[in-house]
């Protein structure tokens, strides 16, 4: 028995679209929630529509700190991790040396081990080196995942290119250095703005760290939620501020949806 | 071919710097802690591998083990197959691609510790019409108490979580393939089992295997999301290892933690050199099936 390809094409949209259905449905209801006043005042009574949970995010100076930690510390993080990961992706995937294999499996140990285990140690010594309380302390804490993960996507997409092209400039007289800055980058930039995107989203999210090193300053936006949750918690504004947290990160996955399938498109993944 | 040149090591020295730093000191020092009584920090008394028995001989930790053993069974019989499924059947038109990977990104998004919050409040009749359904079907949603309850509520809130990563890695793995291997397929009249079979899945190979080690490690050791919906409870059902590692830190006992972060990390290096070994298999020519 075969399916016509109308049949297959329309079964496999059902498919996606209800699975983006059960992904969004959630977050339709907390969108919806965050339009709510959900907690008395002498204003508003609890139930009505309101804007007044996003202005109370804009009127409030630790919400409004929150996001500009929280965007301070990705960034920071996207900084200092792609210069490094680049070379190191570039020796994975274009030399062999001594031990590469086990440098490799020890990197890729670091991505998946899970956080808790060394959040104290991680502590101690970022208080040694003065560094807790600040965006730089999370931003650093956070290589520990971005950095293994960034090389093996960078990795993939060196990998794609040919070999030639590396031989090619340097009978041309460029140096590494050369080659890597004025070949290399603008070859891959798709690839380095795939590596940014999940180096963005695993940081975004992250909770564990970013919760032991920040006790007093430059709380991110989730530990900002954890202390509006009390006696009696406004979930509204709770709604409100997720809703707000997810914003950039639209923006950015909708700024770089071509991109982004581009991108995939020339790595060998 | 790659190049023999051990000038590699200059290229991988930064990476290593500050994988040393925010890694590996922590982790001698995790190692180092396991070994001591601790009181304060500055106080401690050496005491061999005396944490290392206890956690060993403890039925708690085997019990936590196994329990997180079987969530990462579940999360993974469930996640991967349906992620496959996604991205084989993503829009073709470039439009679609881009609308539906940025909607099926969007649950990647949530802070993590946000995610327990709205699927509580998905839960409470008080303000939720999924919740007033399952009263109305006859299933209140009852996740302090039962333990199925519990359960379903982790799985089905990591699958609404983590499946998008699987989808957009099998996404990205197969847009890589050439249009030529369709074409050949379909002059050979391949059907959907036969290009799914000997086209598509092996240019999966490589991500689904990392996919299923993130997904493992992710899931192997869930406390974000686990601890706030029930704290482990009803009756330790969902005393997951890091569940419990995270009350062991926080009641101040360092070596016991300790002692137990040590015994994740050598599964999870088990887990990873497994990964390589597979991976440097799919690599070589040789061991490859022939078409």
């Amino acid at each position: 028995m075969s399916l016509s390809p109308r049949l297959v094409s329309i079964l496999k949209s059902i498919v996606v679209w209800s699975f983006i259905a059960f992904a969004c449905l959630p977050l339709v209801q907390m969108t919806l929630i965050s339009f709510v006043a959900t907690l008395p005042t002498a204003q508003v009574e609890v139930g009505t529509l309101t804007f007044g949970n996003y202005a109370n995010i804009v009127e409030d100076p630790n919400l409004r700190s929150a996001f500009v930690n929280s965007i301070a510390y990705v960034m920071i993080n996207i900084l200092i991790t792609i210069p490094v990961a680049l070379p190191a992706a570039y020796a994975f995937s274009r030399m062999s040396f001594v031990g590469d294999r086990h440098l490799f499996l020890a990197f890729i140990a670091f991505r998946i081990t899970p956080p808790v285990v060394l959040t104290l140690p991680i502590f101690q010594l970022f208080s040694a080196l003065g560094i807790v309380n600040s965006v730089f302390g999370i931003a650093l804490a956070h290589c520990l995942f971005n950095l293994p993960i960034s090389i093996w996507i960078l990795q993939s997409f060196i990998s794609a290119i040919p070999k030639e092209m590396d031989e090619t400039a340097f009978l041309d007289g460029y140096s590494r250095a050369g080659f890597m800055r004025r070949i290399l980058v603008p070859q891959i930039a798709p690839g380095i703005a795939v590596t940014a995107f999940f180096c963005f989203m695993f940081s975004w999210v992250e909770v564990v760290f970013a919760r032991i090193l920040t006790t007093t300053n430059g709380k991110p936006i989730s530990m900002a939620v954890n202390a509006l949750f009390g006696f009696q918690t406004d979930i509204g504004l709770v709604m409100a501020v997720t809703v707000a947290s997810m914003i950039p990160g639209a923006i950015l996955v909708f700024v770089m949806r071509n991109h982004l399938s581009r991108g995939f498109k020339i790595g060998r993944v | 071919m790659k190049e023999r040149n051990n000038i590699g090591w200059v290229y991988v020295f930064p990476a290593m710097s500050v994988l040393g730093l925010v890694g590996l000191i922590p982790l001698v020092t995790v190692v180092n802690y396991s070994f001591f009584e601790i009181f304060i920090l500055d106080s401690r008394f050496w005491i061999g591998t005396e944490w290392y028995a206890d956690l060993i001989t403890s039925a708690r930790f085997w019990e936590s083990f196994a329990r997180s053993g079987l969530f990462s069974t579940l999360i993974l019989s469930v996640q991967i197959p349906l992620g496959v499924a996604i991205a084989l059947c993503m829009p073709q038109r470039e439009i679609w691609v881009g609308v539906a990977l940025a909607f099926i990104a969007l649950p990647l998004l949530v802070p993590w510790n946000m995610i327990p919050a709205l699927w509580l409040s998905l839960l409470n009749p008080a303000r939720s019409i999924i919740a007033d359904v399952l009263v109305f079907v006859g299933w209140p949603p009852d996740w302090k108490d039962s333990v199925g309850h519990t359960w379903a509520v982790l799985v089905v809130m990591d699958v609404w979580h983590w499946t998008s990563l699987v989808v957009i890695l099998c996404y990205s793995a197969l847009t890589t393939i050439p249009a030529a291997h369709y074409q050949a397929a379909a002059i050979d009249s391949a059907g959907p089992w036969q290009v799914f079979r000997y086209i598509q899945l092996p240019k999966l190979r490589h991500v689904l295997l990392m996919a299923v080690l993130l997904r493992f490690m992710d899931s192997f050791m869930i406390y974000t999301e686990a601890f706030p919906i029930n704290a482990g409870g009803p009756d330790h059902a969902t005393l997951f290892l890091a569940v419990d590692l995270g009350e062991e830190i926080k009641a101040f006992n360092y070596g016991p933690s300790a002692a137990r972060s040590v015994i994740y990390f050598l599964i999870i290096v088990a887990v990873a050199w497994m990964f390589t070994k597979a991976q440097a298999k799919l690599d070589d020519p040789s061991e490859r099936a022939a078409p």
